[in-house]
């Protein structure tokens, strides 16, 4: 058992800049279609996309045009109508996926600590092992003064930070997240998008994030998807190569920021008017 | 601002106008507490002394007190309140626990919602009392009938509030659990269960009400025991302070273990008033 914990976390070693890149996430030809009643709304239109091992994705739209509903098939908490969704497992025992949801979704019966240990003692992990683990993360957001409060006592920008800790504490190939800071006023925001940058570098997950903010997509991420209105589709793959670490204030001065930051506009105006 | 905005604020008082001693009492609410019902009783026994109330429909205070204290010394309120809490709480635990399970059960099943609620939600609006005489004849007419119609007239309000509660928890901590890869019964235990449990503490509360009144109803078959048995007997042979006695029992089992079921709740609901 400990010799294959050690060759997993060998394999999670990320990749040196250049070695050569391995497909972590691949979307064919996937659409969704819903029933309404009468009519049938078609919510994603073949989405054809790869992701890499170690890749931070950010996918911004216009609302409604299906970025909840493609992560939510990844999740497998819906199915596509059509196509596939390969993932490649690397750690036979990690979950496949663990998602922030955008909506505070910490469980209120539960403490702090608790929320964060869900998906280990689920899995049954050691207690010992739970408690190591949980206590890293709940000290790398910052919660460990708070393990044995319950949600309704914190703040709205604490109980999303114990949400992403919930997320990476449970160890899984790909996490995904839904606009999880969109309810947060802009100081937390930064303050979270920081702490999340810091914890992507530590444990270097391959991310799909989901946000309505350009800026906050060109803060964190390596690339993002740039999709239509409903049905969706992903009509640009913008690299994003600032170097990290990143510090959000100092970047978002930058005049490539800015270029970066026009560009996507442009191409969401076009979207959201030419509709 | 307006003269009349001034007055209507003016209740508080400068510190050297001090208000009248009547009115300070009157607004003292823990003394008014305290005085308003030896008031009301006071009236209540000069009333029957002056014979304005009939003494043999409404007994004096001061009768009601001397057959209470009559009953207490010879034993006999302890064995009748042993016999009527003994049915309370068999019955109230059998209707709650299937209550609670038939609730989740049902509330996670979308289903099995379809194929049983449309009979229970049929049953639900029968007074469970009138269920009793088949009970009696299905059970006899013995404690195990008691059981069973105090347990009936539990478990529709546990049910369906349990069934209210499941089917109100917000889908996306359904969605968190099955993300996590919950096994169905992982998401009863952590999910469902917890997340139902204001809505089955209010089903418990309302279920106790229906506890006590059917069990007092019940006291009049086959049972010489039971606070329900006085009331019944009392009305056989006319003692009217003796009935008396047997109600303020009631009330009192009723308002005890309400609050023992408000502690339990408080200690197993820590995390309640957070909205969600």
């Amino acid at each position: 058992m400990a010799l294959i914990d050690q060759v997993s976390a060998a394999a999670r070693v990320p990749d040196a800049p250049g070695a050569n890149p391995i497909s972590k996430i691949e979307i064919s030809g996937v659409s969704k279609t819903f029933r309404l009643k009468q009519d049938v709304i078609a919510a994603l239109d073949r989405v054809d996309v790869s992701i890499n091992r170690g890749e931070f994705v950010c996918i911004v739209g216009p609302s409604g045009c299906g970025k909840t509903t493609l992560l939510r098939i990844l999740a497998g908490l819906e199915k596509p109508s059509s196509g596939e969704v390969r993932i490649k497992r690397e750690t036979p025992h990690a979950p496949l996926n663990s998602m922030v949801f955008q909506e505070s979704s910490v469980f209120p019966w539960m403490t702090v600590r608790d929320n964060v240990s869900y998906g280990l003692k689920l899995r049954k992990v050691p207690a010992a092992q739970i408690r190591e683990t949980v206590d890293h993360f709940l000290k790398l957001t910052g919660l460990l003064p708070f393990s044995d409060a319950y949600p309704h006592q914190l703040s709205g920008g604490m109980k999303q930070r114990a949400s992403v800790a919930r997320a990476f504490a449970n160890d899984p190939e790909i996490l995904l997240m839904d606009e999880p800071f969109a309810a947060l006023d802009e100081q937390n925001k930064i303050l979270l998008q920081e702490e999340l940058l810091r914890l992507w570098s530590e444990t270097r997950k391959t991310v799909l994030f989901i946000t309505h903010s350009i800026d906050e997509a060109l803060v964190l991420s390596d690339r993002v998807f740039v999709m239509s209105q409903r049905p969706g589709r992903i009509t640009a793959d913008i690299r994003v190569t600032f170097p990290r670490p990143r510090g959000v204030l100092a970047l978002k001065g930058t005049a490539e920021f800015g270029r970066l930051n026009r560009e996507i506009w442009t191409l969401l105006k076009n979207e959201v008017v030419g509709a | 601002m307006s003269i009349e905005a001034v007055d209507s604020v003016s209740v508080i008082v400068p510190e050297d106008e001090k208000p009248s001693v009547l009115k300070r009492l009157l607004y003292s609410s823990s003394l008014m507490r305290v005085v308003s019902p030896i008031a009301i009783l006071l009236l209540w026994e000069l009333l029957v002394r002056t014979h304005v109330l009939d003494a043999r429909f409404v007994p004096a205070p001061s009768s009601v007190i001397s057959s209470l204290v009559e009953m207490t010394a010879s034993g006999e309120v302890f064995t009748h309140l042993a016999s009527t809490i003994m049915r309370v709480v068999i019955g109230f635990s059998l209707g709650a626990f299937f209550g609670v399970a038939l609730g989740l059960l049902l509330g996670l099943s979308s289903v099995l919602r379809t194929l049983i609620q449309p009979l229970l939600a049929a049953i639900y609006p029968i007074p469970k009392i009138a269920l009793f005489p088949l009970v009696m004849i299905m059970f006899g007419i013995g404690e195990t009938s008691k059981y069973v119609i105090v347990a009936l007239a539990v478990f529709f309000q546990v049910f369906f509030s349990t069934l209210a509660g499941v089917v109100n928890i917000d889908k996306t901590y359904l969605d968190v659990a099955s993300n996590f890869r919950a096994s169905l019964w992982q998401s009863y235990r952590t999910v469902a269960f917890p997340g139902a449990l204001p809505y089955i503490f209010t089903g418990l509360q309302l279920g106790l009400g229906m506890a006590l009144i059917t069990v007092v109803i019940a006291e009049n078959f086959g049972t010489r025991y039971g606070v329900g048995f006085i009331v019944w007997r009392s009305y056989q042979v006319f003692e009217v302070a003796d009935m008396f006695v047997g109600l303020i029992l009631i009330a009192v089992l009723g308002y005890l273990a309400q609050l023992a079921l408000l502690a339990i709740e408080k200690r197993v609901v820590p995390w309640k008033g957070s909205g969600g």
